[in-house]
Parts: C-alpha cells; sequence; structure tokens
C-alpha cells in the first residue's frame, strides 16, 4: 500500500506499479455486516469500514465516502435512505425555476446536513489509514450532478430555455463545491474528487459552458490545501474526453464503458493521470467476465505511466 | 391547404429541430387541412422521434436535445390528441412501467414512456423507485401485457433480477423489457426478462416483439 504511488500517478508520473483506488463505499459497510443507512449515519462504523476495506483490498487509496447526496443533502434536499445503498435525493428546491438564492439557500456549514458526520468520520478514519500508508479520498457532488439535485430533470432543458436560471443555480453549485472542498482538504485528503456522472450527457459545447467553469472554485481550494486533484465522470463520456481532459484536474476517473487505451492516449497527451477500468457491472457485480482477467486486460492497457486502476 | 407529406415533414422537423411552436403549428395545420391525425402522430411526429433516438445513437444529440424534442413533440401531440377517432386509439397492449425500487433516476423512462405512448400501448406509469409490491398490485389489477422496467444504477439494477422473478411467478404469460445505463442484452437474458431495449428510440419495436413472443408461447 502506497499513497505516495497513488499521488505520484495521478499526477502523470511513472510509477513502479499501478496504484490501486477501490471506490469502496457500501461496500465497507458489507464488510462490517452493516446496512448502508446505519452505516452512513455513524462516524464510528464509517472509519472501521474504509480501514477495514483498506486493510482486506490492500489499498492504495480509499474514498470516506462515495455518496453524491452530501452536498445536495447539506442545502436543504431531502433523502430517501436505503440499507443497501446510498441514499438518493427525494426533493428539489429550485425545480419550479426558483434560484437558490430566491429560495435563500445557504451555503454549508460543518454542521449542514450529514457534514458533522462525515467530518468526524473522517477525523477518526485519517491516522487510520495513515498507519496503513493509504490515502484518504474526499469525493464530492460535481456542479452538473448537484445542479440536477436542487433543479430536477428541467437542468437539462434549461441550458436552452432558461439559460440565467441554469448559469444561477451552477453558480450556487459552485461555491456549495468549493465548501466541500475546503472540508476535505481541512481533513487532510491527500486526494479531492470532483464526481460528476450527468457531466456525459450532454454535448461539448454545453459542458465548456455549464460544467468546465462551476468546477473552478473547487479546483483552486484543492490546490491551494496542496492537495491531488480528479474528476470523475460516469457513462459513455467519449465526446466530452477533450473537456474532462483540460477542465483543469490533475487526473480523471472515467467509466466501464470506454476503452481504456484511448483513454490513456487522450491522458497522457494532456499530462494528466487517469483511473479506470474494471468493468463495474459484468465484473465485479456480476461475474460474467472474470474479475482477476478484468484487472489484468485494464493493467495491460493503462500501464505504469499516470494510470490508476480503479472500477469504471 | 398544403399536402400532407409536407405537413408531415414539418411535423418531424418541428420535433427535431425542438421547436414547440413549430410542432404545434404544424398540428393545426393538419388538422385544418382535413387529414388523419393519427397519420400526423405516426408519420409526423413519431418518424421526429425516431431520428431523434439515432442522432442520440449517434451521439450528436444528448439528454438535453432530446428532452427538448420530446417537449415538441408533446406540443404536437396536444393539438393532435383531441381529434383522434375513438378507433385510432385502440392500444397495442398495455405496459406497466417503473423504474426499480430504490432507483430514483426517471429521464430515460419518462422518455421511454412517451415513445411507447405514441407507438400505440396503453402505459400505466408507476413513476420511480416503485417497490416490487407495487408492481405487483398493479399487475393484479390489470390486464397487462408487459412489464417495463429501468435502473440507472449498477446497485439498484441488481434488483430486477428478483422483479422479474416475481412476475415469472405470479403471471408467467406477462412479457418483461429493461433498460437503463448498466443494462445490456447479456444482463437481460442472465435476469431471465424477455427483451432489452438499448435506447428509447428502440423500445417499441422492442415491446412489439416481446408481446408477440409472449402470445405465441
Amino acid at each position: 500500500m502506497s499513497k505516495k504511488m497513488l499521488i505520484e500517478a495521478l499526477r502523470c508520473n511513472r510509477t513502479p506499479r499501478a496504484p490501486w483506488f477501490p471506490y469502496a463505499c457500501i461496500n465497507c459497510a458489507y464488510l462490517l455486516g452493516e446496512t448502508a443507512d446505519r452505516y452512513l449515519q455513524d462516524p464510528e462504523l464509517i472509519a472501521k469500514g474504509v480501514e477495514a476495506a483498506a486493510k482486506r483490498y490492500r489499498a492504495d487509496g480509499i474514498p470516506l465516502v462515495f455518496d453524491l447526496s452530501v452536498e445536495a443533502n447539506a442545502v436543504g434536499c431531502e433523502l430517501s435512505w436505503w440499507p443497501d445503498n446510498v441514499p438518493s435525493v427525494a426533493t428539489h428546491p429550485c425545480a419550479q425555476m426558483v434560484s437558490p438564492r430566491q429560495l435563500g439557500l445557504k451555503l454549508p456549514t460543518k454542521d449542514s446536513g450529514r457534514w458533522p458526520v462525515l467530518l468526524e468520520a473522517g477525523k477518526l478514519a485519517k491516522p487510520r489509514l495513515d498507519a496503513l500508508d493509504c490515502a484518504m479520498v474526499g469525493l464530492y457532488c460535481g456542479p452538473l450532478t448537484l445542479a440536477s439535485h436542487l433543479a430536477g430533470v428541467r437542468i437539462f432543458t434549461d441550458f436552452y430555455k432558461n439559460q440565467e436560471f441554469a448559469h444561477e443555480v451552477l453558480e450556487f453549485a459552485a461555491e456549495v463545491n468549493a465548501v466541500s472542498a475546503a472540508f476535505y482538504a481541512e481533513l487532510g485528503c491527500e486526494v479531492i474528487g470532483i464526481v460528476d456522472p450527468v457531466a456525459s450527457q450532454v454535448k461539448s459545447a454545453t459542458f465548456r459552458e455549464f460544467v468546465t467553469p462551476y468546477v473552478q472554485k473547487g479546483i483552486q481550494v484543492i490546490h491551494d490545501a496542496g492537495a491531488t486533484s480528479m474528476f470523475l465522470i460516469c457513462g459513455d463520456c467519449t465526446k466530452v474526453m477533450e473537456e474532462v481532459c483540460t477542465i483543469g484536474t490533475q487526473s480523471f476517473a472515467i467509466d466501464e464503458q470506454l476503452n481504456l487505451g484511448y483513454v490513456r492516449d487522450m491522458a497522457l497527451r494532456h499530462r494528466v493521470g487517469f483511473a479506470g477500468n474494471l468493468k463495474l457491472t459484468l465484473s465485479l457485480s456480476l461475474g460474467v467476465i472474470p474479475p482477476r482477467e478484468d484487472a489484468l486486460v485494464s493493467l495491460a492497457a493503462g500501464g505504469t505511466h499516470g494510470f490508476v486502476l480503479a472500477p469504471g | 391547404m398544403l399536402p400532407l407529406e409536407e405537413i408531415l415533414k414539418k411535423l418531424h422537423d418541428a420535433v427535431v429541430g425542438f421547436d414547440e411552436a413549430g410542432a404545434a403549428q404544424a398540428a393545426r395545420l393538419l388538422i385544418e387541412g382535413g387529414y388523419d391525425p393519427l397519420e400526423g402522430i405516426m408519420h409526423g411526429l413519431s418518424t421526429g422521434m425516431d431520428t431523434v433516438g439515432a442522432l442520440f445513437k449517434q451521439q450528436e444529440y444528448f439528454v438535453p436535445e432530446v428532452l427538448l424534442c420530446a417537449e415538441a413533440m408533446n406540443a404536437g401531440m396536444e393539438v393532435l390528441r383531441p381529434h383522434l377517432q375513438a378507433s385510432s386509439t385502440r392500444t397495442l397492449g398495455t405496459i406497466i412501467l417503473g423504474t426499480v425500487q430504490g432507483d430514483v433516476h426517471d429521464i430515460g423512462k419518462n422518455i421511454v414512456k412517451m415513445m411507447l405512448e405514441i407507438g400505440g400501448f396503453d402505459v400505466h406509469d408507476l413513476g420511480n423507485n416503485v417497490p416490487h409490491k407495487r408492481f405487483a398490485e398493479e399487475l393484479a389489477r390489470t390486464d397487462a401485457d408487459l412489464v417495463g422496467v429501468s435502473a440507472m444504477m449498477t446497485t439498484t439494477m441488481m434488483g430486477m433480477r428478483s422483479l422479474i422473478g416475481m412476475v415469472k411467478e405470479t403471471k408467467p404469460h406477462v412479457g418483461v423489457l429493461i433498460g437503463g445505463a448498466p443494462v445490456t442484452r447479456e444482463i437481460a437474458k442472465m435476469f431471465n426478462a424477455d427483451g432489452y431495449a438499448d435506447s428509447a428510440a428502440d423500445v417499441v419495436g422492442e415491446a412489439k416483439r416481446v408481446m408477440a413472443a409472449v402470445k405465441s408461447a
């Protein structure tokens, strides 16, 4: 286990081997025999869970949580909780085209939503992960996905029909992101990632107008703290790969749908680290493809220059 | 009076160009011209959405554009629907639709719903995060031919297997179609689903195929 190796790879340097970054979250609860809802509301369980997962998987880095509802909940969205999954966002306060400013939504503080639990969990987990030489990774919900939590599906059509409103929601999301980045930096997270899964569902021009500008505040906070930055995207993001590579983070992570050879060439051309590409569904969840063979394919394609082995 | 072909092209182009006002205007031209509104739906609006589906597959259109096209199609439908003859509204079949329990992502499901409705199906939309029990209740209450289920996440997708098992146990003659971001044809087969749609553009054809297959079984 080596947090240094993870950071080196994410900064697009050569490493003796490809570091390994499992995105365990609810799986940590499973390892403890706990339900997801109980686990995510108990700081000690989270700390125990990430420690257990880091040991079991011999991880070079592990996220404190991988839960995109934290930011939305911290600014007022209600959640639905599940025993076997992360919570989902159940209400969208800006859905009637009322902007966050008009609604009077406040930026999160350390007392907002689930932050007290996560901050306590981070304090407990950090020394345990340090002892294992495993990086603690802070992941927060990126601006476009957070905007869709705040405004609902309408945000996608507002890119055309109500651009001013869309920009207002995204501006607020960007500020929320900067707060999350600061909280994770204060916890001592060596790596901080912006997770924006729905950013793959827009064309490149929309990405450049409604995603790229709104991740910058968070990136600035991450880099000012000396942490290493990531941008994590889901789905088939082929058409926005150029934008992903140039978004300003030191690395990015992609979905299993992408060809890792293509991704590697793009990443190295732009001198950014890249993470992937284990098949989450066919290999890790269903075992249709033997996970060992799947890992070998990713390792062969990824190489040891700027590559981090991770789920896709 | 404009020829029918010209009006159908206007309907098609308005959908593809996400022009709500244009779609409504073309629909009014169709009615004023005394043409069959069903023609406008099937060969104007629907063919427009077929083109949109193709553009989505080619990654020329993405979620925002598809949603805008759907809104344009709805604008045309609003004008045409009141003029449909009762005989024109006969359904091809009934489908119960919803996203699987634990999954609140329903953008794709809503587009699928629209495609099925325009394709001639009677859709009972149960919404998102639908417990298996709710599907069972709706199956018992209706004489549905099909159940359609979507999932956005790998984790929630796993719940489809038990839902399909429940449907097959209680109503073996009902076909099940599944879809959504993590779902593949291979997974559909593994979960014992009768059909799989790669995108909303494929769903009507697949629903018709599954209906024919389960009826003849």
